[in-house]
C-alpha cells in the first residue's frame, strides 16, 4: 500500500542494539560528510604520497632498476625509521586538513540549531555522543594514516621478505602508535573546536590555527626564556618527537618523549573538558 | 500497570538553587492514553521537571519514576520509551525532513528500512508529506514545530513529552496539533504529557492537569471530572416556537426552567453531553442565539491555585464560559 494511503501506526518490532544504534552516528555523518567535494578532494589528495611512498618501495626493493645509476642510491633508498617518519608527517599535516573540514560539520551544527535535546532525549548518552562523533573522525582519519600505513608494511614486508619485519618489528607498532595518538589528537581538537565555536567555517579555521598558534607560542617561549622545553607547549612538536623516540631516530633537542607525552595527555584532558563543558543537553543558568 | 509519572519527593538544584522542591505525585494512573497537562507560571520548574524525567539534570534528592522506570538508575529503559518534543527550535539543519526523521528513528532503535518506512509515515500522518523531501531549513514555523512532532512519535514512544506544542502555530495549524494530539492519546494509546503555557490547550486535550509554582505542585486537577460537572448546568437562549423544547428536554431527564420568550436554564443529568442538546434544539427547528454554561474554568482554577485569584472568588461563579452564539454549531 503506498505510504500515502496508509495512516500512521505505533512501531511494535524488534529494536536494534544499543551498539546498532551507536553507529547510526557515524554512518548518517560520514554520508553527509562525503557529499562535500572539499572533503573528497583532501581526502584524494592525501593518498598521493603514499602512492609515492609505494613507488619508493618498490623501487627500493628492485635493486636491477637502479644500479645502474651508481653513488650512493642504495643508503638513499632505505626503509626504515626515518622513511616512515617522512610519510608520517606528510600524512599527518593532511589528517589536520581534513579534521579541520570535517570536523566543525560534526558538532557545531548540532548546538547552533539546538539539536543535542533530540539525541539525549533518546537511549543515547553524552558520552556516546561523543565517542560516536570521535569515531567518525577518527576512522575518516585513519583512511588517510593507518590504511595506507598498514600498506606500505604489507608491500614492504611482502617485497622485503619476513627478515625485514624481523628486523624492523619496532617499525610497524611506532607507526600505529603515532598515527593513533596523532588521529585522536587532532580529533578532538577538531570536535572541542566545533563545540567551542558554533560556526563551521570559524571552527574549521580554528583547528588549524590551534597547532600554528600554539607552535607560535612555543617557539616565542623558547626565544624569549632561552630553553628548550616551550615545545611542550607545541603539540605537533610534541607529537614529532615522541615518533621520533618510538621510529628510533633523532628529534633534535628538546625535552624527553615521556615528557612530551604527558603534554600531549594533559592536552587531551583539557580538550575533553572543553567538550564536557559545551555538550550539554540544555543550559543551565545558575 | 504502573502510573506514567511517579515522583516521590523530587528535588533538583541547579547550581545553588533549588527548583524543585520535594515534588511528590502519582501521574497518569488511570492506564494509558491519557494526557497529564502541566501548567505553572515562568520559573515555576515545569521544564526542569521535564528534562529531569529525560535525564538532563540529576535529582538531588528523592527519586522519579516513568512508566515505572527509575530515572537515576534506568535512564536507557525511560528514553527508549518516550518522545519528546523540545520548546525551541531544535533540528538539524540542511537535511530533508525524511533523512531527519530515519536518523531519529534508528537512534530511537528502529531498524534501517522499518526507520525510513516510518518516517514517510510519520511526515503524512503530520501533514508534511508533500514537504517531505524539503531540508528542515527551509520550513516555516509551523512545519518545523510539525517535524518536531513527528521526530518524537516516529518510534511510537509509549510516553509523548511536548514542551509548548502550540508556540508560534497559527489558529487553523494549531487545531492540527491538538487534533494530532488527541488522536495520539485517543487512537494510539500513547501518553502524552503537555507543557503549555495556553491553558486553553491544556483545557482541550489534557485529561489531568499538575499546577507548578516556585518549584512545588500547588495543585492536581481530574480535568475529566470538572468537565463533566461543569457541563451541568446550560442557559439558553433561543428564537422560535420553543413551547415544546421543556418537554422535549424532560424526555432525557434534563431539568429546565423557562425565564422569559426563548431564554432557558437547565441542568444536565450525568451521562448526558451537550450534543443531545444540540440535536433536540434543532429536532424543534430553533434557531439558538446563545448557549453558555458555567464552568469552574482551567484558568480560574490555575489563578487560584498561583494565588491570583482567591479561592472561592465570586468572578470564578459568575462569568459563564460562551460555548456558541448565533445559531451556529
Amino acid at each position: 500500500m503506498a505510504v500515502y494511503k496508509r495512516g500512521y501506526q505505533r512501531y511494535q518490532g524488534e529494536l536494534t542494539s544499543r551498539w546498532t544504534r551507536f553507529l547510526t552516528l557515524p554512518r548518517f555523518a560520514w554520508g553527509r560528510l562525503l557529499e562535500q567535494k572539499m572533503i573528497l578532494i583532501v581526502l584524494i589528495a592525501s593518498l598521493f604520497w603514499p602512492l609515492c611512498c609505494v613507488a619508493f618501495i618498490y623501487v627500493s626493493n628492485h635493486s636491477e632498476l637502479w644500479a645502474g645509476l651508481g653513488g650512493d642510491l642504495g643508503d638513499f633508498l632505505q626503509i626504515d625509521g626515518r622513511f616512515f617518519r617522512y610519510f608520517m608527517d606528510t600524512q599527518a599535516v593532511m589528517a589536520v586538513i581534513l579534521a579541520a573540514l570535517a570536523g566543525p560539520g560534526l558538532i557545531a551544527p548540532d548546538l547552533a540549531h539546538n539539536g543535542l535535546p533530540l539525541y539525549f532525549s533518546r537511549p543515547l548518552s553524552r558520552l556516546d555522543y561523543v565517542l560516536a562523533r570521535l569515531f567518525t573522525l577518527v576512522a575518516m582519519l585513519a583512511l588517510v594514516t593507518l590504511f595506507p600505513a598498514a600498506i606500505l608494511f604489507a608491500m614492504q614486508g611482502g617485497l622485503a621478505g619476513l627478515g625485514w619485519l624481523a628486523n624492523h618489528w619496532r617499525l610497524p607498532f611506532a607507526v600505529f602508535t603515532g598515527f593513533t595518538l596523532h588521529i585522536v589528537l587532532v580529533s578532538l581538537v577538531a570536535l572541542a573546536c566545533s563545540a567551542w565555536v558554533k560556526w563551521r567555517t570559524i571552527a574549521g579555521a580554528l583547528v588549524v590555527g590551534f597547532f600554528f598558534i600554539l607552535a607560535g607560542a612555543a617557539e616565542i617561549l623558547n626565544e624569549v626564556l632561552n630553553v628548550n622545553w616551550g615545545i611542550l607547549f607545541n603539540p605537533a612538536r610534541s607529537l614529532y618527537t615522541v615518533w621520533s623516540a618510538m621510529l628510533g631516530v633523532d628529534a633534535g633537542d628538546g625535552p624527553s618523549a615521556w615528557t612530551c607525552a604527558i603534554a600531549l595527555l594533559i592536552l587531551s584532558g583539557l580538550v575533553c573538558l572543553v567538550l564536557e563543558k559545551k555538550l550539554r543537553p540544555v543550559e543551565v543558568i545558575s | 500497570m504502573p502510573p506514567v509519572i511517579e515522583l516521590d519527593n523530587l528535588r533538583v538544584r541547579l547550581g545553588r538553587r533549588e527548583i524543585l522542591k520535594g515534588l511528590s505525585c502519582r501521574l497518569g494512573v488511570a492506564g494509558a492514553g491519557k494526557a497529564i497537562g502541566l501548567l505553572g507560571p515562568n520559573g515555576a520548574g515545569k521544564s526542569t521537571l521535564i528534562q529531569t524525567l529525560l535525564g538532563f539534570h540529576p535529582l538531588s534528592g528523592g527519586g522519579a519514576r516513568v512508566l515505572g522506570f527509575d530515572c537515576r538508575t534506568q535512564p536507557r529503559e525511560v528514553k527508549a520509551r518516550i518522545g519528546y518534543m523540545p520548546e525551541n527550535e531544535s533540528l538539524i539543519a540542511n537535511v530533508t525532513a525524511v533523512s531527519f526523521l530515519r536518523l531519529m528513528g534508528q537512534l530511537s532503535g528502529l531498524p534501517e528500512e522499518a526507520a525510513l518506512e516510518k518516517a514517510h509515515e510519520t511526515l503524512f500522518h503530520v501533514g508534511l508529506g508533500e514537504a517531505r523531501y524539503r531540508t528542515l531549513g527551509t520550513y516555516s514555523l509551523g512545519m518545523k514545530q510539525m517535524a518536531k512532532l513527528a521526530q518524537a512519535i516516529i518510534h511510537g514512544p509509549e510516553l509523548v513529552i511536548l514542551d509548548e506544542p502550540t508556540n508560534g502555530l497559527d489558529p487553523a495549524a494549531r487545531r492540527r496539533m491538538l487534533t494530532l494530539i488527541r488522536e495520539m492519546k485517543e487512537d494510539h494509546g500513547m501518553n502524552v504529557v503537555l507543557c503549555s503555557h495556553l491553558l486553553r490547550d491544556v483545557e482541550e486535550v489534557c485529561d489531568e492537569a499538575v499546577i507548578l509554582k516556585d518549584g512545588q505542585i500547588v495543585h492536581q486537577a481530574d480535568l475529566e471530572a470538572e468537565r463533566r460537572s461543569n457541563r451541568r448546568f446550560v442557559e439558553l437562549e433561543v428564537t422560535g416556537d420553543d413551547r415544546h423544547l421543556g418537554a422535549a428536554l424532560q424526555g432525557h431527564g434534563i431539568e429546565t426552567v423557562r425565564e422569559a420568550d426563548g431564554r432557558w436554564r437547565m441542568v444536565l443529568p450525568p451521562g448526558v453531553e451537550i450534543d443531545l442538546l444540540w440535536r433536540v434544539i434543532a429536532s424543534q427547528d430553533l434557531r439558538v442565539h446563545k448557549l453558555t454554561h458555567r464552568r469552574d474554568t482551567l484558568e480560574e482554577i490555575f489563578l487560584k491555585a498561583v494565588g491570583h485569584l482567591p479561592a472561592g472568588s465570586p468572578a470564578a461563579d459568575e462569568q459563564p464560559e460562551e460555548v456558541a452564539t448565533d445559531g451556529r454549531l
